[in-house]
């Protein structure tokens, strides 16, 4: 479904993402690892078209991608949940998600239902400015905006950042219950282990590099792997 | 007396109230100070008056001027702007000025420099009431002017609340590169914004154009007036670009009324930075909410 052919990411002369190749197969979790600052999110961010590529190829459906704008990606179903401080915060929680259908040219009561659905909380909650909510209820109220777009490639860039467990623990859960739906899914995070109980199949990243991929089960069984790249 | 001189502060607040929403339709979204407002709202009371001196009425010359003006502003913003939006925030303010002085020497070459009459877009005499509080005098163009100003205000807030162009608008003004992966295009909105900001701008020349005459200059105070009411109201609240003209209208009456006509701009400049020292945000600016 998505493929990047030796992509390089630059921050003015700093190389963050260098020559990467991967693959996301359809209706399936991947998982993006790595440690901070080893090049996952920008990776993320230049899937979604926020981040210029420097070299190589995104291709999405066997069609490159890498010259759209990022507008024209989530008109193309590819949507990236950015980390939860990026919620319209002096917007209503209802508001943020009309935001997150405007690309949508039917009608979005359908998908409201299933993130009310989804996140009762937010329902409760819908007519609060999105500023005032908790960092769970944020993070649920930033799924819940990418969902709103119908996506067919919904990409998720540390959704259990700062949370308790429990909710962690939850959010895999609606990950899951996401990917049930038919959305395929490229999760970037920081909890390896969490990640890699949800997904099929994993990368690693170190210093913008891609240095492991293999099946995730597998990985989560490999305590090597664990200790030596993902923190132990 | 009291009454007729709020009645009077409001009319010219309208003015400035129409300005200042011009003024913060464009640095909401696109964080730009458009030191080229008032110019590019003269160079269109100067193609008004081409159409009328042709023989056409003020009001035929003001619809025909105000898509004109939409599609001046979108060029701006479209073809000098954006290009080099990737450089700094002082390197767009250079080019509005530079906008400023082009179409300052350019209205000089075409048009000239003596003044122009234009006519009212409303004739006859003006409606007086009489009573316990004294004489109050409602001039017909001063009423079109309020009424225009409740018209705009009412379609801003259903643009706000009711559009997606309005959601658009929110996005883009707050976290334009969330906006984007929403599926918003950031250009689009700026180029609305600058459509309607210019057509606003240009609104209020052709209204103001039988008092102040057409000019090069004709647009400086009620930039400065403008921004004033923009600042008092909030800078980046449509509601305080409204009430803060008006405020600022209604006051330097006041003041030049009672006190000095000579010290009322000098007084409401004085006023706005006791405003700002008690309130930074302005009268109905919002502090950012941040749950910590």
């Amino acid at each position: 479904m998505l493929e990047l052919r030796n992509v390089e990411v630059c921050y003015g002369p700093v190389r963050a993402v260098k020559n990467i190749s991967f693959v996301v197969k359809r209706d399936s979790i991947t998982a993006l690892l790595g440690a901070n600052g080893s090049g996952k999110s920008s990776t993320l961010y230049a899937v979604a078209g926020t981040n210029t590529i420097t070299e190589g190829q995104i291709l999405y459906d066997s069609k490159r991608i890498d010259h759209l704008p990022a507008y024209e990606r989530v008109r193309n179903g590819i949507v990236l949940c950015p980390e939860s401080g990026q919620i319209f915060a002096q917007m209503t929680v209802l508001e943020n998600l009309r935001a997150g259908a405007y690309s949508r040219r039917d009608s979005y009561t359908d998908e409201l239902r299933m993130v009310f659905d989804l996140f009762p909380r937010l329902k409760e909650r819908q007519k609060q400015l999105a500023g005032t909510l908790s960092g769970g209820e944020r993070q649920m109220l930033a799924i819940a905006r990418a969902l709103m777009a119908r996506p067919r490639f919904l990409m998720l860039d540390e959704p259990s950042m700062g949370l308790a467990p429990n909710l962690v623990s939850q959010i895999m859960k609606t990950i899951q219950r996401i990917r049930s739906l038919g959305v395929t899914v490229l999760l970037v995070e920081q909890n390896a282990f969490s990640a890699l109980k949800i997904s099929d199949y994993a990368y690693v990243l170190q210093t913008g590099k891609l240095v492991m991929e293999g099946k995730a089960s597998e990985m989560l069984r490999d305590k090597r792997i664990i200790e030596r790249y993902l923190g132990g | 007396m009291v009454l007729n001189q709020i009645v009077l502060g409001l009319a010219t607040g309208s003015f400035y109230s129409l300005i200042a929403l011009g003024i913060v339709m464009i640095y909401k979204t696109t964080g730009v100070m458009n030191f080229a407002f008032g110019n590019m709202a003269m160079f269109m009371a100067y193609v008004a008056f081409t159409f009328t001196a042709m023989g056409l009425g003020p009001a035929v010359a003001l619809i025909i001027v105000l898509p004109l003006a939409a599609l001046f502003g979108y060029a701006v913003e479209r073809f000098t702007l954006r290009p080099i939006r990737h450089l700094s925030h002082a390197s767009m303010l250079i080019v509005t000025l530079g906008i400023l002085m082009i179409l300052e020497g350019l209205v000089t070459q075409i048009w000239g420099t003596r003044y122009k009459n234009f006519p009212e877009l409303i004739k006859g005499k003006p409606f007086v009431f009489s009573g316990k509080a004294g004489i109050v005098v409602f001039r017909r163009q001063d009423i079109l002017v309020f009424l225009i100003l409740i018209c705009i205000s009412v379609l801003i807030y259903l643009l706000i609340k009711h559009t997606k162009l309005g959601i658009a608008i929110k996005a883009v003004s707050e976290n334009e590169k969330a906006a984007q992966l929403m599926g918003i295009s950031p250009g689009k909105v700026f180029s609305w914004m600058w459509m309607f900001g210019t057509a606003l701008g240009a609104l209020v020349a052709v209204l103001s154009a039988p008092k102040t005459y057409i000019s090069p200059v004709m647009m400086v105070f009620y930039q400065i007036e403008g921004f004033t009411a923009a600042v008092l109201g909030g800078f980046e609240s449509f509601a305080g670009a409204i009430v803060g003209g008006l405020a600022l209208g209604v006051i330097e009456n006041l003041v030049g009324t009672y006190i000095s006509n000579e010290l009322k701009s000098t007084f409401s400049l004085i006023l706005i930075i006791v405003v700002l020292l008690i309130r930074p945000q302005g009268l109905l600016g919002s502090r950012k909410i941040r749950r910590v």
